[in-house]
């Protein structure tokens, strides 16, 4: 018996002691990424191919294993508790509202050193574009996706109900919007669910037309704020019934399948429009400049968007796994790569990169508008500087949509959250 | 029963592991709820702030609302699950034919995941494309053909927590197996004075289980003050506030940083359910522990 139990314990001894000596020996570098491209999104396939590509150059070096994060809001909000607790992702793909949350922590690596050691990413990013990123010399985030977010619409349903172009100010739009009804079709896709997503981009776009693109500076005593709820009140009567509480994906699904007229998103949706839309639903959309709001302090043209995701990565005690995040990093932003990424999903990248000449019909439009726009504001979430107003954004948006409270009363609610 | 003197070393000795998890897990974080709830900790830095915290909360109609929407959980669990729990268990305890299959069905949403049952429930109340509109509609209700359930002030707090008799499967097992202790006797004898079975399930079974039901109420209150992923999942509090609750109210301060505040409505929850959990022993006496 005795002998049985030594000769499994030698056993067991020697398979632990096998095991370690092999992971010594190997000594990989795992780094993990939870990272929201993922499923649906359409950046999944390239982000996978280039992390594929990235761990069969660097077998037994380096490896990036990547954890599914699927919702956006939830990610922020799990980075935001990690952040709390120092407990940092190696590498994480940052919104724009957590940057000075996540710079103050400390708990960020500071690529700036990197900048200076390696000619690449000098090389790669326009002029001043890391300069501005960074803080006091430190650069926490390493600002990677950008974007815009014009109005989308589906030029099928707009000729039906008698309207070629798309109305350039807010009166004539809910007229088209009485018109398309009329015609039995909804309007326009809306959502409170969430963090609000598309119908914020709606009321940030009447926010800058009605306050001008540095409304954000003028605090929320600025009568611009109940002049854009005024619009999402009118905008919430021609939208579908399940609005209030939908989340992205059923305020997106209404104008893929052809339900609504009209829909915001950024770039990063295009590649969406043909592979969840209706057959030929790409051909018959649209882009254009949001509505203005006759007498209001922004331009036409005006767009909203910004910095969107940026790439960050946790402080590092061993410099080895810091140079391997670094060296995925820079994989990350090579040219090239990039330009796979913006190919395959439409979204817009701040890297320097030389694009296909056979970009997406939108994407190009957007481009365009991009460069013919007096100005592009921030939207909502990221421009009022306060997480907890952008977080109490939907719920004083369902308020007023189901006329719980008046826009003065929604503009309070934004206030109280403060 | 006295203590003998060398009987304590070995007394602490065995209750030292359970002391240490105990001080670890559960009082030490709450000592540290306490002591961050006086402050504006943000994650990064905190400074004292006494009792703004506690202030503006009670100043806030979102929590006031967030506290009111959790008494009203506790209150339907207590007179409505509960009871339909124990009215189904008595039904049940007769073992007429498929009484089994019933148990079993009722029982299941305890084993389905909760977040799955409730993207399931939001599902059926969706108002474009929801099984619940689109059966209303058949039986000629057609008003309710496009009704928002979870995104209407009027109908979301009521969708919500209709929808958590769902788990009155729980309660009915628990008291249904207290009814399986009851002697044979008792019933025997009922038989012989000329006792019907209604007779049996009010004069006997229910006496005889009172302490178990008691005990149910307790856990539902418990249970229904700390709800938390029906309500984020299916409105995460709104539409409007007006389906927020106190766990979601928190977890909302901690996603905007305000741990602090988050802190303070944490004491504050803690503090209510105390006083519920007091204020139903005194209702309900020692009947729970005989």
């Amino acid at each position: 018996m005795i002998k049985l139990i030594l000769k499994k314990l030698s056993i067991t001894f020697i398979a632990i002691s096998f095991t370690v000596i092999s992971s010594v020996a190997s000594a990989e570098i795992t780094i993990t990424w939870p990272s929201i491209w993922v499923g649906k999104d359409s950046k999944t396939t390239v982000i996978g191919e280039l992390i594929d590509e990235f761990n069969a150059a660097n077998a037994g070096s380096i490896k990036v294993v990547v954890e599914e994060q699927t919702d956006y809001d939830i990610y922020a909000q799990k980075l935001t508790a990690q952040i709390a607790t120092g407990e940092l992702p190696d590498i994480m793909t940052v919104g724009a509202q957590l940057l000075d949350v996540l710079h103050r922590s400390g708990k960020a690596m500071d690529l700036a050193p990197h900048i200076n050691s390696d000619p690449h990413w000098n090389n790669v990013y326009p002029e001043n574009a890391l300069q501005s990123a960074m803080t006091d010399g430190v650069l926490s985030a390493l600002p990677y996706e950008l974007f815009v977010t014009p109005v989308t619409y589906n030029k099928k349903i707009l000729k039906e109900a008698g309207y070629d172009e798309f109305p350039d100010n807010y009166d004539d739009f809910f007229k088209m919007c009485e018109a398309i009804t009329a015609n039995g079709k909804v309007c326009t896709s809306q959502m409170t669910g969430k963090n609000g997503w598309t119908s914020m981009l709606w009321y940030s776009q009447a926010l800058a037309s009605a306050g001008g693109p540095d409304i954000y500076e003028k605090g929320l005593d600025h009568p611009a704020y109940v002049k854009a709820f005024e619009v999402m009140e009118k905008m919430y009567q021609y939208t579908t019934s399940d609005a209030i509480g939908a989340d992205a994906g059923v305020s997106g699904g209404h104008f893929l399948n052809e339900r609504t007229a009209v829909f915001m998103n950024g770039p990063w949706f295009i590649a969406r429009y043909t592979s969840d839309g209706i057959p030929g639903l790409h051909e018959n959309i649209g882009v254009a400049a949001a509505p203005m709001l006759m007498g209001g302090e922004g331009s036409p043209g005006g767009y909203v968007g910004g910095r969107q995701s940026s790439l960050a990565a946790g402080k590092q005690s061993d410099p080895a796994k810091e140079e391997a995040i670094v060296k995925f990093l820079k994989w990350l932003t090579i040219p090239e790569n990039v330009a796979r990424l913006s190919y395959s999903s439409g979204a817009m990248f701040i890297v320097n990169a030389d694009l296909p000449n056979d970009m997406d019909r939108l994407f190009i439009e957007m481009k365009q508008g991009i460069s013919d726009a007096p100005y592009v504001a921030p939207i909502f979430q990221n421009g009022i500087g306060s997480l907890a107003v952008a977080s109490e954004f939907p719920q004083a948006l369902s308020a007023l949509a189901l006329g719980d409270v008046t826009p003065e009363g929604a503009v309070e609610m934004l206030q109280d959250a403060e | 029963m006295k203590i003998k003197k060398d009987e304590v070393g070995w007394l602490l000795l065995f209750i030292a592991p359970t002391l240490i998890l105990f001080t670890l897990f559960f009082i030490l974080p709450i000592l540290f709820l306490l002591a961050s709830s006086f402050t504006n900790w943000d994650g990064i830095d905190a400074e004292f702030v006494g009792f703004e915290n506690y202030i503006k909360l009670f100043n806030k109609k979102s929590f006031v609302r967030a506290i009111t929407n959790n008494l009203y959980w506790c209150i339907t669990a207590a007179l409505i699950t509960v009871p339909l729990g124990l009215i189904i268990a008595l039904l049940l305890s007769h073992r007429s034919r498929g009484w089994k299959v019933f148990r079993t069905v009722l029982f299941v949403p305890q084993v389905v995941s909760s977040a799955a049952i409730a993207m399931l429930w939001a599902a059926v109340f969706n108002a474009e494309y929801g099984l619940l509109n689109f059966i209303l509609d058949n039986i000629g209700l057609s008003d309710y053909k496009n009704h928002n359930w979870l995104g209407n002030v009027r109908t979301a707090n009521a969708a919500l927590i209709g929808f958590s008799l769902c788990y009155v499967g729980y309660f009915m097992v628990i008291m249904l197996a207290k009814t399986a202790s009851i002697s044979e006797d008792y019933y025997d004898a009922a038989k012989i004075d000329g006792a019907s079975q209604i007779q049996k399930d009010f004069y006997i079974t229910a006496p005889l289980i009172k302490s178990t039901f008691f005990l149910c109420i307790i856990l539902a209150v418990i249970f229904n003050l700390r709800q938390f992923e029906y309500v984020y999942l299916m409105t995460a509090g709104g539409p409007a506030n007006k389906t927020q609750v106190l766990v979601v109210y928190i977890w909302n301060e901690l996603t905007v940083q305000r741990l602090g505040r988050g802190s303070a409505a944490g004491v504050i929850m803690i503090a209510l359910g105390a006083m519920l959990l007091l204020l139903l022993r005194r209702i309900l006496k020692s009947e729970t522990y005989n």
